[in-house]
């Protein structure tokens, strides 16, 4: 009640102080321009402008550096580019999250694998994934790669932290009955490790799934011609020599929808730990 | 797992044989590649001559002391670590303080909770063009697109930290007669410590994500996120190599610097291990 009241305020304050004249429209552009982008990025197309007035908004728009012409101008849309970063969030999710999870197992379950993995694990995890873009396209070219990589390299380092601490953590006594029990190996893995370990795997995997959306973003601001940073920037940083025409509606719109869309993916990805892990309460 | 000293030697041994392979490999595979990784790379526009895909350790030293004698490299750390450091501090206050209250209150909660989700799943990076904007392409957009970064992860981990003090503590605290302020310094703070912690180590390697991206945004030579981006420019594979080395190691050392500032801020606890 008191969250939805505290929305509406700042709704109502933001389309009252955006209208009010005491910032710049290029700076806080007023809340209907930020619909209008909205309506234009999701249709495709931009209406003809039919009154006097609209044709002063119009032009008015085109004064500010015409981000939404240019983009409608290249056929992008808010969904379509939406999916294709959903998409590179997803790719990054079902590689990186598998590698994660069992180097994470490998080091929790057996000491030896820590003591020689984790050393190279702590040195790798610390150089952050958009810094490999371009060493990665020195290898593989102007292709998706550069993009992939650094998402699935972000997702893997993300998960192997709980799945380390999920299959290390496993009650000593489980393991000795089960060994006492004559468990086989397959078995103890099968039947005690992966059910033990995955509350917190399944926990970890709500922080990789925000990691990939930023990695997947940023990687699209630096370098790329399509996805919602492409969207957000108007074009690569890199390629652009690091100056921005962005339109701040443009940017906010971009905004919204990954808030909205990396909020469904968390919803989802927590509906889904609660249904696996049912058996635990 | 009695901390005995024979198996700390053989942890030790293990980490150091198995670095030592690593780099070992590397040194053996960079001088296999000489001659047999192609020289020439296409970029998409141009062709790039005289690449070193792996560059052997001779260059790596080479092209090391050119950038510290140059200054560039310590000048680029000296930028990047103030801006980061700058940056998570106030983050982090902001964070810690906003979630202590949020956490403590639950009209502040239901206040709040509304932005904290829409901050939570927004990528901090999309904000840039936006600082940029409102805040000019100055050290304010870089310093606060990390503060921002850093103050959601550390609120969060603030408010949890204080929603997961045991409910027995407080109904015995109060029981006690123990006041409101006492409760929140002895109990409550005390308690929320290893959450925030946690999350302020997450915080501080978002920090670093951001520094990369942050630094193309009006970009001026003694800084790391630059240094890499001209070294991708050129490319220059060395430079880049040791750019990316770079942030590593200062990563690595802020995690060591934050993961014993944690151990001795909750040295009173007992632990398992």
């Amino acid at each position: 009640m008191l969250g939805s009241a505290s929305l509406a305020a700042l709704v109502l304050a933001y389309t009252a102080i955006s209208n009010a004249h005491v910032f710049r429209p290029e700076v806080v552009p007023p809340a209907q321009e930020i619909a209008v982008a909205f309506t234009e990025l999701v249709v495709g197309t931009r209406p003809p402008p039919v009154t006097e007035d609209q044709q002063h908004a119009a032009h008015h728009h085109h004064h500010s550096s015409d981000h939404v012409g240019t983009l409608l101008q290249q056929g992008v849309t808010l969904q379509a580019s939406l999916a294709i970063t959903a998409a590179r969030v997803l790719f990054g999710l079902l590689v990186g999250a598998p590698l994660g999870i069992l180097l994470g197992i490998l080091m929790g379950w057996s000491r030896r694998a820590d003591d020689y993995l984790h050393p190279m694990y702590v040195l790798l995890r610390s150089v952050p994934p958009l810094a490999l873009i371009t060493y990665v396209m020195l290898w593989l070219g102007h292709g998706e790669a550069h993009r992939l990589i650094p998402i699935v390299y972000a997702v893997a380092a993300t998960m192997v932290i709980p799945a380390y601490h999920g299959a290390r953590d496993v009650a000593f006594t489980y393991l000795v009955a089960a060994r006492a029990l004559g468990a086989p190996r397959w078995l103890l893995i099968r039947k005690v490790l992966v059910p033990a370990a995955s509350p917190a795997i399944l926990g970890g995997f709500r922080y990789a799934v925000a990691i990939a959306w930023m990695t997947a973003v940023g990687a699209e601001m630096l370098m790329s011609e399509n996805g919602m940073g492409n969207l957000i920037v108007g074009g690569g940083l890199w390629a652009s020599r690091s100056q921005t025409k962005a339109d701040p509606a443009v940017v906010m719109v971009g905004i919204l929808a990954l808030a909205a869309a990396g909020w469904a993916m968390d919803a989802l990805a927590r509906s889904a730990a609660a249904r696996l892990t049912r058996w635990a309460r | 797992m009695n901390g005995a000293a024979p198996a700390l030697r053989t942890r030790a041994t293990r980490a150091v044989l198995s670095l030592g392979v690593m780099a070992v490999v590397y040194g053996l595979a960079a001088e296999a590649g000489r001659g047999r990784l192609p020289d020439r790379v296409w970029l998409g526009t141009h062709y790039v001559e005289n690449v070193q895909l792996l560059p052997p350790y001779r260059s790596l030293a080479e092209e090391g002391t050119f950038l510290v004698e140059s200054g560039i490299l310590t000048g680029s750390i000296a930028v990047s670590a103030g801006r980061v450091l700058l940056g998570f501090v106030l983050g982090a206050a902001a964070g810690i303080l906003v979630g202590l209250w949020t956490g403590r209150r639950a009209r502040a909660e239901y206040l709040a909770g509304p932005w904290v989700t829409f901050l939570q799943f927004t990528p901090a990076l999309a904000l840039l063009p936006l600082y940029v904007l409102w805040f000019g392409y100055g050290e304010i957009s870089k310093v606060l697109l990390i503060a921002t970064n850093v103050a959601v992860v550390a609120l969060l981990g603030a408010h949890q930290g204080v929603r997961s003090v045991p409910r027995v503590y407080l109904d015995a605290a109060s029981a006690l007669g123990a006041g409101e302020r006492l409760t929140f310094r002895k109990i409550v703070l005390p308690a929320a410590l290893p959450h925030i912690f946690a999350s302020l180590r997450i915080a501080l390697g978002l920090a670093w994500v951001t520094i990369v991206v942050a630094e193309l945004i009006d970009a001026q030579m003694p800084s790391l996120g630059y240094l890499l981006t001209l070294a991708g420019a050129y490319p220059r594979v060395p430079t880049m190599v040791i750019g990316i080395g770079t942030i590593g190691a200062l990563v690595l050392a802020f995690d060591l610097l934050a993961m014993s500032l944690h151990v001795r801020a909750t040295r009173w606890m007992r632990r398992a291990a």
